[in-house]
Formats: C-alpha cells, structure tokens, sequence
C-alpha cells in the first residue's frame, strides 16, 4: 500500500513563500492528507475509486520538480494558429503571429489568491498545497482573436512515477473572443500523474471556445478541475475528445453568473483496453435567461470503464432557464462498463430542465442492414460508432479543423482496432 | 390569481385521536423492551434471538444522512416502543367482541368493518397502532389455502416460512432503520399464497398511528408462490400531532417461478401544519425479490403525506426473464420533504424494469426523486426505461432529480429520461375559460399529469387517489 501522506517540507522544496502563502499551503496540504486520494466512499468519486486505481499503478509518487530542456515538437500543418508550448505542465515558449501586439499577455501564472474555501475534492487541496507551475493567458477587451490558439501540452519521456500539479487561468475581456485547441502529446512511456486545476473568467459578452484532443495513447493519470465563471451575455463552447487515457477525470464547473449567458459542452470518446474516464459536470444556473446544454458520448470497448456524472443546479431566482442534457453510450463488450448519474436540483418554476440517458449495445438491425450492402461485421460496427461519434464532430464549425479532429479520432479508432 | 380562502382546520379530516388506554412497554430502546415486547407476543425464543441480534447490529451502525431532506436529531430512548390497545389483551374471537371505540374510529375512517366484509370484497387487516384487531374474510381464503393473518400470528402457527423469508430480503444489518425496525417491529401483516393459485381478492391493510410519541415499527411480508398472483393495498391515516412521529416500517415481498405481486400504497399521513410543525417521518424499507423465473413485481405508490419521507420500493431481479415496476406519484405541499425513487437490480437474464415517477412540488416543499438501475455482468439481454417527471408550482419549491445508472454488459439497453417544468398557461387558462376555477383546474391538469400512474391503482383506490390529489394541493395556487 502507497503511503499518501506528504511531508510539510515538500512545499519549502518548491519555493519560498510570504507567510500568507506558506499557510495557505500548509492548510490545504493538512485537508489533503487528511483524506488522502479520494476513494468511492466519496459521494463524488462512487465510480472512480482513484485511491485504488493510484495504489495499484504507482510504487511511489515523486513530487520532485522535473526539470525540462526545451524540445522540438512537430507543429500542427493543417491551419493557421497561434500556439503556446507547455511542458510538463510548464510554460516553455509562446508565438502569437497573427494577432496584433499588447493584446494579449501570457506569462507564467502566479496565484495571488489565498482565501481559504472548503474544498472537498482532496486534488484540489493537494493542488493549492503543492502547485508550482502553470500559465495565466489574458486577452484585452474588444479583441477578437484572428486565429485559434494551440495549446500544445507536452509531456515528456523523463517522466516517471511523477506527480505534476498545475494551475492555470484564462480570463477574457469584454466583447473578446478566443478558441483554443488543447492538444496532447505524449512522450512518457511511464505513469505520472497530471493534476490540474483550471480557472476561466469570461468577462460581458465574452465568447471563449475550447477543444480538447489528445493526439496519442499515454500512461498519464489525468486530473482536471476547471472553474468557469460567466458574465452576462457570455458564451463558453467545450469539445472534449478524450481517449485512450489509462486514468482521465474531468471535473467542470460552470457557474452562470451574468442574465442570458450560456455553456454548451459536447463530448465524444472512444474507450479501450483498461481506460477508465469519468466526465463530471456541475452548471450552476444563478441568473435568470441562461441556457446550457450537454451531449457526452461515448463509445466503449474492451475492460473499459465509462462514467457521466453531470449535474444541473438552477437557482430559485434563475427563471427562463434552459437546460438541457443528454447522455448517449454503446456498450461493445461485456466487460466494458458504463455508469451515469444526471442529476437536476431545481429550485425555480418556470424553467424547461431535462435529461435523457440511456446506455445499449449497437442496433443489429442496422448491422443487419450494412452487411447486407456487403460490409464484414466489423465494418460494419466501426461505420456505425463512427457515425454515433461524428454527431459531436460535426458540430464544429471551422471545416479545417474540423476534418483535423475526425482525422485524429479516426487514428485513434484505427489504432485501437489494431491492438 | 385570486386567492383562496381555505379554513385550515378542515384541511386534514383525518385528524382526531381515539382515547384507549393503552398498554406501553418501557420507555427507550433497550434489551428490555426488546424481550418486553417478544414476551407480550408469547413469541418462540428463536424470534427473539432474531430481534437482540439485531438490536446488537444496530449499536454498531449509524443512522444515514445522505438523503436530502435532514431531520431534527430523534431521541430514540425517549419513544415506546411498543403499545397496544388494552382491550386486545385477550384476542377477540368476532367483531363484536372488539372495543367499540375502535370500530367507531374504522368508521370515521371509512372502513366499516361490517359492511365492507361482504360488500366490498376486501379483506381488511385493519392495525390500529401495533396490534392487528380483526382479520376479515378469512374463512374465505382459507378455503384457498392463502394464508393472511398478523405477523405475530403467523410467528407462532407457521414459523417454517416465517423462518424461512424473514430477512432475507432485507437482512437485519441492511441500514440503521430496518436493523431498528427487526429489533422492535410489533406488528404488520403475513400473506402466503400457495402454488398456482390467484387470490381471489385485493388483500389490504390500513394502518393508523395513534398513541402519541409512539413509532410504528410494521413488518410486512408477503410469500407469492409458484404460479400465484396477488394484489395488496395498503393505506395509511395519522391523527393531527404535534410532535414528530417516527414510522419505519419494513415490506419484504418475494416472488417465486411465475409468481406476481402487485403492492399498492397509498399514504396520506399527517405532513404537519402550514408553518412545517409537527408531521410524521415516514422512513420506510419496502424491497422485492424476484426469485423466481417468469416472476414479477409491481410497485404503486401515491405519496401525499408525512412531513419527511424516504422511500425506495425496489426489486431484485434475481429470476430469469423477471419483471420490475415501479409506479409513482409524490406530491409535496407547504413545508414537506420527500425524497423518494427505487432501486431496480438486474441479476437475471433478459430481466425488465420499468421506473414511472411523477414528482410535484408546491408551497416551500422539496421533492426528489432517487433512483438506481444497476444490470449486472450476467444480466444478459436486459431492459430498462425510466421517465421521471416532476412539476414546480411557485419558486419556492425545489424538484430534485438524482439517477444512478449502472451498465456493465452490452447486451443490456438502459433509457432514462427526466423533464421538469410547470403548469403550462395555456392549459389553465383553457380551463379557467370552460369554467373551472383555479383550484379545480390545477387539480384536473395534475390528474392528468399523473395519469399513468393513477390507472395502475386498483378500482378500490383510484378514486381516493384522484381525490387526494386535487386535497394535498388546496391552496398551493392562486
């Protein structure tokens, strides 16, 4: 059994801190080890059981700073884009080509942030106690981008047993606007585990958008907490493509803040061998004329595990909400397993709240139907999941990136079919 | 909107005590009362042994609190544990031997004893508190070999299948109240059906809480055999209290080979005045198994009453090609709390489940529905659909929705789908305008909504729970 209790000295081998800080630290590094890894006890975490899954996977976590010479990695040909590099968690280079000068700032993120909040998710405790890196992006206000940024997130081969834990934040002005592709690259061939706590802060009419691929299979653990924050009249759009993770949990928050503001999440993966991904959703509607919708599907083969977990909270004053959100899986072997939990918390009547879930295996019928236009059975299977998949793709609306996405999950299928 | 003016004190027409005197075991909980109350039943040393195994179970646990709605902290050594009319200390041998005090509270109730022996053809169960007064239509179900008699009854004349069933749908250590239900259960009812035989009538049960501070701890357990069929009703008034009550009664139902039951509810217990003050807590254990192949259960709730409740009715479907349904309407006025779903567990193969749910909220009231489908590994080819509705009157309600969806093979299809919403404008003013007043309105639109659940009510209760519908909502509009 992994002792997950950490010594207080691990933050001085980060750095130094002002008292304010160090306490900070300290508190959150207390609650962490208090807890420990989340296990399913948790009412948050009853279909990830990640102090199991970190106990079976690593020997030991090794909190040290890896260092990282900067590396070359082959840039995106397919369209025109700004890009930022982060290894390891850590920002390495930045080019905004396209983009007209002091519009844009992105620096290395200092928290400066130390209330102290009662988290009850253990990695965000172990986060603020311990994180040491990450990037702060800004955009001006009346600025829309040009081009979509790239955020390359490199993680490189000297990873090993590692435990990363960064910070980032996003914060787009008024009437700005900015898309940006997240897109992994995997170089360890060993575990490590990625902890990441995110914050994005939209600002009147700001519209962000995000799309999230990771281009290989990889042997990281991921964690992510991302706290949105919605102005009025606001918009944030989320594609999330994530395959082929051993171990990915995705906590979003999005809190609607401002009157008419909107979030729309849309996801598709396809999982295999032992992949274990959970999507958890909370959207807080706290003003009233505020829409959101989600899809999440999924398609899953093999031992993996699948999991929904999304939750609609609509305030008593927040009338004229609509919410909406659907859950759709195909099951393709036995041993895979798929567990969802849409939840609604409706405190106003005149809202139009709903959700649909609903999990099976691929319809024989129109198995049925394609082999008898001469496709084999796996053909067949693979036209009809990507078809469930491209439902999400198609939903893109720049067609260069668009086909670059299908592209990429096309790799992905072919890959896995191949092992 | 006009409002309504409502003489509170008619809101609840079954609030009124009936003054017995009554024989109460100690106060609090404790190995005393246990072997007080297993004494008074003359019950074999077997049962008690059952009863102290669980009351040691239950120092070891803890109450449960991830349920939404909280209650106040219930001080469980300051409750009996047991009462029973003290005229029933020598059982009566016919109706006329019961305490007339009783039969004129049946009768404020609506269950006139006499009449409804032959008229009605129901049998009543009738409980008042803790001890069954007097079991109608007997005769006639013996003739069939259907057993229907107190628990307590069937503890000492058929204690093989007592023995047997007892439990082992809802183990003594499955959760804090059902562990302090098998400690100190006093009463409740025991249906066996034999093989290939249909009951010939609905079987059915009123319960009433009467002495004050006391809780009732009902067991219930119902034996389909091979073949049979069966449906029972089972209703519930309070007396108007103060204090909190607390109820936590335990159903077992079993199904065995081609076996079906059909368990209706409907409980309209006191919810407490306007200001959230008094009302029953309602933590009930009610679970099914099917055993058998072919076999099925049917769950039917109508839920107006009680402040607090936390219900789950589920199924086991342990028999291949078994059948799970659950059927509900829950409806929450003022300041009540429920928080109530099933639990549909497919172990079988090509098993079927089907969730109903119809959640209403009104006033400053919390409604949630909680539920879990969970198809195992080998449940091959198994199907679930679960709809669950709910309707907001006013903002200061909340409707809850809390789903927990289990898939882990893929042969199974899952299908969930949840709306919330309110009482759509047009369809009001549409009544208004054919002449309908708000109120008659509401109630007509909200019959509507649940209508699906409604037509699986026997005769016997769908039109008392048409009309308790239209009365958990006086005064929630205007």
């Amino acid at each position: 059994m992994l002792n997950f209790k950490i010594n207080s000295n691990a933050i001085e081998k980060i750095g130094n801190f002002n008292a304010k800080e160090k306490e900070f630290r300290l508190k959150n590094l207390d609650s962490f080890n208090k807890n420990g890894f989340p296990n399913k006890k948790s009412e948050d975490w009853k279909f990830s059981d990640l102090r199991e899954i970190v106990s079976k996977n690593f020997k030991k976590l090794d909190l040290k700073v890896v260092k990282t010479d900067a590396q070359k990695i082959k840039f995106i040909q397919e369209f025109d884009h700004n890009y930022i590099i982060v290894t390891n968690g850590e920002l390495t280079s930045s080019n905004f080509k396209f983009e007209e000068k002091n519009k844009i700032k992105v620096q290395n993120y200092l928290n400066n942030n130390f209330i102290n909040k009662q988290e009850n998710n253990p990695l965000i405790n172990l986060n603020h106690a311990l994180s040491d890196k990450g990037y702060f992006l800004e955009v001006e206000e009346n600025y829309k981008l040009k081009k979509i940024l790239v955020i390359y997130n490199l993680y490189t081969n000297n990873l090993n047993q590692n435990i990363l834990n960064c910070k980032n934040k996003i914060k787009i002005g008024k009437n700005s606007e900015l898309h940006i592709l997240e897109y992994t690259i995997n170089r360890s061939k060993k575990n490590f585990f990625n902890n990441i706590y995110e914050n994005v802060v939209l600002e009147q009419s700001a519209i962000y958008k995000n799309i999230c691929i990771y281009n290989e299979k990889s042997f990281g653990y991921f964690h992510k907490y991302s706290s949105n924050k919605l102005d009025t009249k606001s918009s944030s759009t989320f594609f999330i493509f994530p395959s082929g993770l051993k171990f990915n949990k995705l906590d979003l928050e999005f809190d609607l803040n401002g009157e008419n503001s909107e979030c729309n999440l849309q996801a598709a993966s396809y999982l295999n061998h032992d992949d274990h991904q959970e999507i958890k959703t909370r959207i807080n509607h706290f003003a009233p004329n505020c829409k959101s919708f989600q899809k999440v599907k999924n398609v899953l083969d093999s031992e993996s595990k699948g999991i929904y977990q999304g939750k609609i909270f609509v305030k008593d004053i927040a009338q004229k909400t609509d919410a909406y959100q659907l859950s759709k899986a195909i099951l393709l072997n036995d041993d895979s397993e798929f567990n969802s939990k849409p939840e609604l918390e409706i405190y106003a009547d005149d809202v139009k709240c709903s959700h649909g879930s609903s999990s099976g295996s691929i319809d024989e019928d129109s198995i049925f139907y394609l082999m008898s236009r001469g496709l084999n059975r796996q053909e067949a299977i693979k036209l009809l999941v990507e078809g469930f998949l491209s439902e999400i793709t198609n939903e893109i609306k720049s067609n260069s990136i668009k086909n670059f996405i299908i592209g990429k999950l096309e790799e992905q299928l072919h890959e896995h079919k191949k092992n | 909107m006009k409002n309504q003016n409502i003489n509170y004190n008619q809101d609840y027409k079954y609030g009124f005590t009936t003054e017995i005197e009554n024989i109460k075991a100690p106060k609090g909980l404790s190995e005393k009362t246990i072997k007080f109350i297993s004494k008074i039943k003359k019950e074999p040393k077997w049962m008690l042994d059952w009863r102290l195994k669980a009351f040691n179970r239950l120092k070891v646990s803890k109450e449960p609190d991830w349920q939404k709605p909280k209650f106040p902290k219930i001080d469980y050594q300051n409750l009996y544990y047991y009462s029973a009319p003290k005229s029933m200390k020598d059982k009566p041998k016919s109706l006329d031997e019961v305490d007339p005090k009783l039969i004129e509270t049946y009768n404020k109730l609506g269950i006139p004893l006499n009449e409804q022996k032959k008229l009605s053809g129901i049998a009543v169960d009738a409980v008042f508190d803790s001890v069954s007064v007097a079991t109608t239509f007997k005769d006639e179900l013996t003739k069939k070999g259907i057993i229907f008699c107190p628990i307590s009854e069937a503890i000492q004349k058929h204690p093989d299948l007592v023995k047997k069933y007892l439990g082992s749908v809802i183990p003594i250590s499955d959760h804090y109240f059902a562990t302090l239900n098998s400690a100190v259960f006093t009463d409740g009812s025991f249906v066996y059906i034999p093989p290939n035989t249909k009951c010939p009538m609905e079987l059915s049960t009123y319960f009433r809480i009467n002495a004050s501070e006391t809780g009732q701890f009902e067991r219930t357990l119902i034996i389909a055999d091979k073949g049979s069929y069966v449906s029972y009703l089972e209703g519930c008034t309070a007396p108007m209290r103060d204090e909190n009550q607390l109820h936590a009664a335990n159903v077992e139902l079993i199904a065995l080979d081609d076996a079906e039951i059909k368990y209706s509810t409907v409980q309209n217990w006191y919810p407490g005045d306007k200001n959230g003050v008094g009302g029953i807590y309602n933590f009930v254990t009610k679970r099914g198994a099917c055993r058998g192949k072919n076999s099925k259960i049917s769950w039917t709730q109508v839920e107006t009453g009680s402040a607090i409740t936390w219900k789950y009715p589920s199924c086991i479907l342990q028999g291949d090609n078994s059948v799970g349904e659950f059927y509900s309407i829950a409806i929450t006025n003022n300041h009540q709390k429920a928080d109530t779903g099933t639990k549909m567990i497919h172990l079988g193969k090509n098993t079927k489940s089907k969730i109903i749910s119809k959640g209403i909220s009104a006033g400053k009231a919390d409604n949630t529905y909680r539920g879990l489908v969970d198809i195992g590994r080998k449940a091959l080819n198994s199907r679930n659909y679960t709809q669950c509705d709910s309707l907001l009157m006013g903002n200061k309600c909340g409707a809850h929705t809390v789903p927990y969806i289990k898939n882990k093979n893929s042969s199974s299809t899952i299908e969930h789908e949840a709306t919330t919403s309110k009482i759509n404008e047009e369809q009001l003013f549409y009544c208004n305008q054919r002449g309908l007043n708000q109120e008659e309105a509401v109630s007509l639109i909200v019959n509507g909504f649940c209508k699906d659940v409604l037509q699986q009510l026997p005769m016997e209760f769908a039109v008392e729970a048409q009309k308790l519908v239209g009365i958990s909502l006086e005064g929630s509009v205007g």
